[in-house]
């Protein structure tokens, strides 16, 4: 595609500004509540999408999937509630900065880290599609066991801090996560009958449960967010831009993320969480600081952010190149566009290349309008953490469970959701992290069907996790990542001992 | 004062949406003491019909209903809501429907194959006919093996030829299917080892296999179908290929190997709870005259070609077909069932 077409294309992309400015508007706000993320608002939504012409239908889901993952960073900054999974790592440092009165400056990281990785990973999908949709002919099964396995180094990072309540709390998600009906057989396992249960432990109540409905009962605790010390005026216009562009000192470590999530988003069954998680734990690995991580580092809200909306754009690749979708909005995407009769994968370039490219290029229209909408919310959305906890804890707890409620329509999810929500409340008291919790039960299950797939592919032989060359080489990635922080920490005391120089 | 008096006087002023607002609830509570009110719960459907679709949004069954149900709804003049309840193998999507209240609003869109086979199979509980029942099929599909554009393999033969050295990998939707039936049938009959890998849906199956992480893929032939240069089909389990045009023209699976595996069908039916059935014997028959109109109406053929399925495969079949299609599974899924279960 040559420039004029390309600017054709942006120029037509942005004519839909009055589907993509609310479509905008309603994913920030979805994404911001957990229960509501893009997949339900857009089913949803589904007899609006299915009413109207197919190219302001799939622009209006493209910009409301976009801004959700966004929104999922606001509460997960500011309440230390993931609106979303992929979120649920930048609630690691967005909200110890919240708690360091420092809420405008990571709502700017994590705007600006999100914008940027969406307009670079669209821009990119956009001339490198046919090159990516190659992504799963490398990554299947045994390497998406590795792949997990980087996910969950982040429980090791998190048991660096205190290794045995870590690891607890590690071990304790992937046992919950373990729940439900094996991958092979769908015999299921310690479900204790609830059918509620025979899917796996649901990702959405336990999320509201270990991270909202707890840290609600944490917030009763205090009066508000922000320390009693912390500005009660909000920041002045000069202070929020110059943090916005504070944000881009970070760009080397955004444009990395944000691919690692494009190629992550590619990946079949792979998502926003994998990605988040990953990319926190290999920006950490790769820090000069490591050891601010978890204090309300900047760099920790950066990689997430970037990753969780790089992943995004790759979730549509397999859609558009290959016309399997790739995740659960990609799916609905599908639904849209078979009611319309139009095909999807290769044959859509063939039949309506404008479409399909119009797709990728709304995406980066939409991010253009996040730029200048949001940009400016830093300012008044920080606000939320002087507000008096005894008004907020009632709050998240009755949103949070409506949002319990609503992917499943199951009563039990409620159960399951306050359940979780003491469990989390009972971990955070007595130092055991909720986020290590979630980690288990977000990557347990996907790491069990890939390792459970490949060993039924190689016939039982688990050399299988070593018989290809890109498996091998993220497996040394891997004891890379795991060996290199200890190594420099060692070095590091050695070198302040004396012992070397 | 003048500030609110020179302002632009809004559609609906806060007095009169009150008024408004008191009309209405005065009149709905005064309809609730008249006949005409009564009369109107009489009707069917008096709320929406809920659609419970026991696999993910976006997959075979997802596409299906909603073709059905665009079309549907210009001969049972209400509302169709879907709620998807994928899980241990559709197990979930059935007791959750189970467990709706029968009064015929309520209705589960069943892939008979598969479906029936898990409940024949896992301990559920539910019981066709006894718990359920099948009172219009809309569909049937004959299963596929198929592999993806780059796989070395070009025909059946050659796919059976390197069987006979080494294990086949087949990815399928799950191990209760007939498509999984049918691999295990045909490594029955010609002495080859065939594994079946359970990718969870027909989407991260036909990955597997376009990817080249297993050897061939076996599904509904409507999901290689929509792939369309996607998917080359190598064979059919049918007695003849009724959709050539959209498979490459693939032959029989017994035609080109010289096998006798029964024919493979999944059949998309209606499914009702028994006992709405027949605590509501005018509701259902409602239900029924609708279906049956819906699968007359010419924009019906539209929808279905429109989602990319040839509308050679529609088979209007009453309910006396549905449950005779699901019987016929439950015998399938008991002559298997060591295999489908690894006992």
């Amino acid at each position: 595609m040559n420039a004029t077409g390309l600017a054709e294309l942006f120029f037509y992309s942005a004519s839909m500004w009055w589907v993509i400015i609310p479509a905008v508007f309603i994913g920030i706000l979805m994404g911001a509540i957990p229960g509501f993320a893009a997949h339900n608002t857009i089913i949803m939504l589904l007899p609006l999408t299915l009413a109207v012409d197919v190219d302001v239908a799939l622009t209006f889901m493209v910009a409301l999937y976009c801004a959700s993952h966004l929104g999922g960073g606001i509460p997960a900054i500011l309440l230390n509630i993931p609106g979303t999974g992929g979120a649920a790592a930048t609630t690691l440092d967005g909200y110890p900065m919240s708690q360091q009165g420092k809420a405008s400056k990571a709502l700017a990281l994590s705007f600006v880290a999100s914008i940027s990785a969406g307009l670079l990973t669209s821009a990119v999908t956009l001339f490198m599609l046919q090159y990516l949709s190659q992504v799963g002919f490398y990554i299947r099964s045994v390497e998406m066991v590795v792949v997990m396995l980087f996910g969950l180094a982040l429980i090791a990072a998190i048991a660096a801090k205190d290794m045995i309540k870590g690891l607890i709390a590690g071990a304790l998600g992937l046992m919950l996560g373990a729940m439900g009906a094996d991958h092979i057989y769908a015999t299921p396992r310690g479900t204790f009958g609830i059918l509620e249960l025979f899917d796996g432990v649901p990702l959405v109540p336990a999320l509201i449960g270990l991270f909202a409905i707890s840290e609600a009962l944490i917030m009763l605790e205090t009066r508000t967010v922000a320390p009693a010390g912390a500005a009660r005026s909000m920041p002045t216009w000069t202070q929020t831009f110059r943090e916005i562009a504070g944000a881009f000192r970070h760009w080397v470590l955004m444009i990395w993320t944000s691919l690692l999530g494009l190629v992550i988003g590619v990946l079949p069954g792979a998502g926003a969480s994998i990605a988040a998680f990953v990319a926190y734990q290999q920006a950490r690995v790769f820090s000069r600081t490591p050891e601010k991580f978890g204090t309300g580092h900047e760099q920790g809200v950066v990689a997430p952010e970037a990753a969780n909306n790089g992943v995004t754009t790759g979730t549509l690749v397999p859609l558009l190149a290959i016309g399997v979708p790739g995740g659960s909005t990609a799916a609905v995407m599908m639904v849209v566009l078979q009611f319309h009769g139009v095909p999807f994968g290769p044959r859509l370039f063939v039949q309506d290349p404008l479409l399909a490219y119009g797709v990728i290029m709304s995406m980066f229209v939409a991010y253009v309008f996040m730029l200048v909408t949001l940009f400016p919310l830093t300012r008044y959305l920080s606000r939320i953490t002087v507000v008096a906890n005894y008004y907020m804890a009632p709050m998240i707890v009755a949103f949070t469970l409506v949002g319990a409620f609503v992917p499943r329509n199951f009563m039990a999810d409620l159960t399951i959701a306050v359940v979780f929500g003491l469990i989390g409340y009972v971990a955070r008291k007595t130092g055991y992290n909720v986020a290590a919790i979630l980690i288990g039960v977000i990557l347990g299950p996907l790491l069990e069907r890939s390792f459970l797939l490949s060993m039924r592919i190689s016939g039982g032989d688990w050399t299988v996790f070593f018989s290809s060359a890109i498996g091998n080489i993220l497996w040394a990635l891997l004891a890379v990542t795991l060996l290199a922080s200890p190594s420099i920490s060692l070095l590091r005391r050695m070198r302040r001992k004396g012992d070397i120089y | 004062m003048t500030k609110f008096t020179k302002r632009t006087p809004a559609l609906i002023g806060r007095r009169g949406f009150l008024g408004a607002a008191g009309a209405v609830a005065a009149a709905a509570g005064t309809g609730g003491l008249f006949a005409p009110g009564r009369a109107l719960a009489q009707e069917f459907p008096s709320r929406n019909i809920d659609i419970i679709i026991p696999t993910g949004e976006g997959g075979g069954a997802d596409r299906d209903a909603r073709a059905f149900a665009s079309v549907w709804g210009n001969h049972l003049p209400t509302n169709f809501q879907f709620g998807y309840y994928p899980g241990a193998a559709g197990q979930v999507g059935y007791e959750f429907y189970m467990s709706r209240e029968p009064d015929a609003h309520s209705l589960i869109f069943a892939n008979l194959g598969p479906e029936v086979i898990m409940l024949a199979l896992q301990d559920t509980g539910i019981s066709v006919g006894e718990d359920i029942v099948y009172i219009q099929q809309t569909l049937s599909e004959p299963m596929a093996v198929w592999v993806g554009p780059s796989s070395p393999f070009r025909t059946l033969e050659e796919l059976v030829e390197e069987g006979r050295r080494r294990p086949l990998t087949v990815a399928v939707s799950r191990l209760p299917h007939p498509a999984s039936i049918g691999m295990l049938a045909l490594g029955e009959a010609l002495g080859i080892e065939i594994v079946l890998v359970p990718y969870g849906g027909g989407n991260p199956t036909a990955m597997a296999a376009i990817t080249l992480e297993v050897d061939c893929a076996a599904l509904p032939v409507t999901n290689s179908i929509v792939l369309d240069d996607q998917s080359l089909v190598l064979g059919i389990f049918a007695d003849e290929n009724v959709a050539p045009d959209g498979t490459d023209n693939a032959p029989t699976v017994n035609a080109a190997l010289g096998t006798s595996i029964p024919a493979l069908t999944s059949s998309r039916a209606w499914g009702i709870h028994r006992a709405a059935y027949d605590a509501y014997p005018e509701r259902v028959t409602r239900l029924k005259e609708s279906m049956a109109a819906t699968l007359a109406d010419p924009a019906y053929v539209e929808a279905v070609e429109g989602a990319g399925v040839p509308s050679v495969f529609i088979d209007p079949g009453d309910e006396a077909q549905a449950m005779a299609s699901a019987q016929a599974t439950i015998e399938m899924a008991r002559r298997y069932r060591d295999l489908l279960t690894g006992s």
